[in-house]
């Protein structure tokens, strides 16, 4: 039993951590948009993404024949919290999701056409899963996929197309087969982003950030951009949630958010007392701490599962990590504006908001973590029928 | 980072295991249940005889010399099967006592003993409407000469009538002192008190009982930081221990909820039910690498301060609702004796309510993260 990080793993993050100080830039990172923050969505977090990738951080646990280093996927967690930590871009759906469904199903054109960029970071991707009537029921995308002269034609909806606005290419699903039953006829597509035919809506949220529904009108897509087989698309989508859902909910930010919390905490007063002798607030205070230490440690566990190999994504680890942390974030954001009382409504920006308003923001930005990337209750049913066995009970 | 056992690890949980299913089944737990001595004598002797019993203890004093780590582990299992045993209060806060601030002749004396499971040592803390902290340390300790005599009301004192000796807090001139007290001694009334969780424990009525100073654990005013740094330790243990219960009343409800029908359907495919339990094994696996990380650390000589009541807030909170939910999973069986679930469902409040209850270590984490600048 070992909960450390190895020697060379405390090296490396001490090194990101070194780097990301050098590399401090106001205009990048923004910890305010909270789980935003990991959107490469402007210039300049472009232009840093572009640095990341010089130092050879995109796609570490690549096989080296497609430019990866073989390593460890503990060295993108480590990047990734720190990236988090510092409200940064981190290293996102395009080293995940996208990448790692091209490596293991792609066709070499698409291989050769976008690992490359990925590694570079000259490309941002948006992923359509989400539809009208495919929310938590993700399978049962209706976007229509028809047979065309070289290739296929989509017509349809997509919702939560959060990277629309900004991406270069859509990863998306679409309904090739609608004959065969619902998850067994859908197909993977890649889309410029800029295809006329896209109509981009946006969808502002309580947060600082949009997300966007996105339109498709006769969205003409060549043979060669479906990507892998025919029909397997909601596998490759499965597959790819089971390794990545647990990038994408970070832990350095509810854990930093504990601490700033702590330090207030420490300092305000209340009726000329000290607010951390009032025995509610330390009652809070405690639960928070511990059951930010849970998550930690669920993520540990998560961790050693990965590392120690199978053939298997530790999905199970990955889902009570989700489940346990995402509550937990917003719990922690809940609790924070209980301690501040009614000074936690003032906004970020008035003068007067406790910690800059930071809670109240979060408040809001936290509201989705429950739902996005498969909500609470999907994750309780994966748990119940893959770890406990029950009953498929829907 | 690697949370998997070693191979010495597992072989320790394995036999352990393998004591607990042949000499500790429900149906030997449940005879012991409000017992005056409390435990099966011949699971003990296995403890014994495997070493359980000294595993906390150093090798040089007749132990095994193992971890925290270890420890944890095992009490994982205690948890599993109910253990009924008085390994707590004997083979680790005792020892850990006696390790910690005994003399050369009192260790000689008690540590061998101990581990051989010959004798039974137990605490003798917590006094009527007071709390869990030094200041509840009021019991009196009056000097008179070379000796002391004790005089006030213990209660809580497990397996006092099966003890060799208790361990008194008492407060003298100094502060709060440690005194190792024989419990046949004159002037000392047991009397059993039925708990919750139907285990041996006593109220302990001393009336101007005569101890040695020789008999006192360390020097003069130190009992208090002894036995606080110990049942920081000790705290860590039973957290392992609700682990354990709360994940057999799981297990034992899960594989229930698959058989039983009701509106021609398994209750496990009742989501509102599935949840309850996918919940519950979350929260039981949270835990769990808690208490290891808490146990890890203090093998590995870290501070404990703030893992410990950590891990035994947590344990207990996740234990009693996983048997809330458990109970709820059942039905009206779990109301009946007959059924098991009740006797997880009482041990679970019971442990989350002594060895530090939710307020105390709330508290203690609190102070930790709060207090120090």
């Amino acid at each position: 039993m070992d909960f450390d990080f190895s020697e060379a793993e405390q090296k490396f993050a001490v090194e990101v951590e070194q780097w990301l100080v050098d590399n401090h830039d106001p205009e990048v990172m923004d910890l305010t948009r909270e789980n935003f923050s990991q959107l490469a969505d402007t210039p300049a977090r472009r232009a840093f993404m572009k640095r990341l990738a010089k130092q050879g951080w995109l796609g570490m646990s690549w096989p080296k024949q497609y430019g990866g280093q073989e390593i460890k996927g503990v060295y993108e967690f480590i990047l990734n919290e720190a990236l988090a930590r510092h409200g940064a871009p981190q290293i996102g759906k395009g080293v995940g999701i996208i990448g790692k469904t091209l490596i293991r199903h792609g066709s070499e054109k698409l291989k050769k056409e976008f690992l490359p960029q990925i590694l570079s970071a000259e490309v941002e991707f948006a992923v359509g899963y989400s539809e009208p009537q495919a929310g938590s029921d993700s399978a049962n995308m209706q976007l229509k996929a028809e047979r065309v002269e070289g290739g296929w034609k989509l017509n349809g909806q997509k919702m939560w197309t959060t990277s629309a606005h900004f991406a270069d290419w859509y990863w998306v699903g679409a309904r090739t087969d609608p004959e065969k039953k619902k998850h067994d006829g859908l197909s993977l597509f890649l889309i410029p982003m800029n295809h006329p035919n896209l109509e981009i809506q946006s969808l502002p949220t309580i947060g600082k950030d949009t997300t966007n529904q996105v339109f498709f009108e006769d969205v003409f897509v060549p043979e060669d951009y479906m990507v892998g087989k025919q029909g397997s698309g909601f596998r490759y989508i499965a597959e790819a949630l089971d390794l990545e859902r647990f990038t994408m909910f970070t832990l350095s930010p509810i854990e930093d958010r504990s601490n700033l919390l702590v330090e207030w905490v420490k300092s305000a007063t209340r009726d000329d007392e000290p607010l951390r002798n009032d025995v509610n607030v330390r009652r809070t205070i405690a639960h928070i701490v511990t059951d930010t230490h849970v998550a930690k440690g669920l993520s540990k566990r998560f961790l050693s599962a990965a590392m120690s190999g199978g053939d298997k994504p530790p999905s199970i680890e990955s889902s009570e990590y989700k489940l346990f942390t995402t509550t937990l974030s917003q719990r922690v954001c809940k609790d924070a504006l209980d301690i501040t009382g009614a000074a936690g409504q003032i906004r970020e920006g008035e003068e007067d908001a406790p910690l800059a308003g930071r809670f109240e923001g979060a408040y809001r930005a936290t509201l989705n973590e429950t739902v996005g990337g498969g909500s609470s209750e999907i994750q309780k049913n994966i748990i119940a029928r893959r770890k406990l066995g029950l009953p498929k009970n829907f | 980072m690697d949370l998997a056992l070693t191979e010495e690890q597992q072989m320790i949980v394995d036999m352990t295991h393998g004591i607990l299913e042949e000499h500790c089944t429900i149906e030997a737990v449940r005879q012991v249940e409000d017992d005056p001595r409390g435990y099966p004598e011949a699971l003990w002797k296995q403890f014994a005889e495997s070493g359980l019993t000294g595993m906390l203890i150093p090798e040089a004093q007749g132990g095994g010399g193992q971890s925290l780590t270890e420890a944890a582990l095992v009490y994982e299992k205690f948890g599993e099967f109910l253990a009924p045993v008085p390994h707590f209060v004997s083979s680790v806060i005792s020892a850990r006592l006696l390790i910690q601030a005994g003399s050369d002749d009192q260790q000689t004396e008690w540590l061998g003993k101990i581990a051989s499971g010959d004798a039974i040592l137990t605490p003798a803390w917590l006094e009527p409407d007071r709390g869990f902290g030094e200041v509840g340390i009021q019991l009196k300790a009056k000097a008179d000469g070379e000796d002391y005599l004790l005089s006030g009301v213990k209660r809580h004192v497990y397996f006092a009538s099966a003890s060799d000796r208790l361990i008194v807090l008492a407060r003298s001139g100094d502060g709060v002192d440690l005194f190792l007290v024989d419990p046949n001694a004159e002037g000392i009334t047991l009397s059993q008190q039925l708990s919750q969780a139907g285990d041996a424990q006593y109220r302990v009525d001393l009336d101007n009982v005569r101890v040695s100073a020789k008999d006192r654990l360390g020097s003069a005013g130190t009992g208090w930081a002894t036995f606080n740094a110990v049942l920081h330790e000790g705290i860590i243990l039973l957290a392992a221990q609700a682990i354990g219960g709360a994940q057999k009343v799981l297990d034992i409800t899960v594989e229930y909820s698959k058989e039983r029908v009701q509106f021609d359907k398994p209750l496990g495919a009742f989501q509102a039910l599935a949840h309850y339990m996918a919940d519950s094994t979350t929260h039981i696996d949270g835990g769990r690498v808690l208490v290891y990380e808490a146990a890890w650390n203090a093998a590995m000589g870290r501070s404990i301060s703030r893992f410990a009541p950590m891990a035994k807030l947590f344990a207990c909170e996740t234990y009693r609702e996983v048997t809330r939910v458990c109970a709820q999973i059942w039905g009206g069986v779990a109301f009946t004796i007959e059924y098991d679930c009740q006797l997880y469902f009482r041990r679970a409040k019971q442990l989350q309510l002594s060895w530090w209850d939710t307020p105390y270590l709330e508290n203690l984490v609190a102070s930790d993260v709060l207090d120090k600048d």
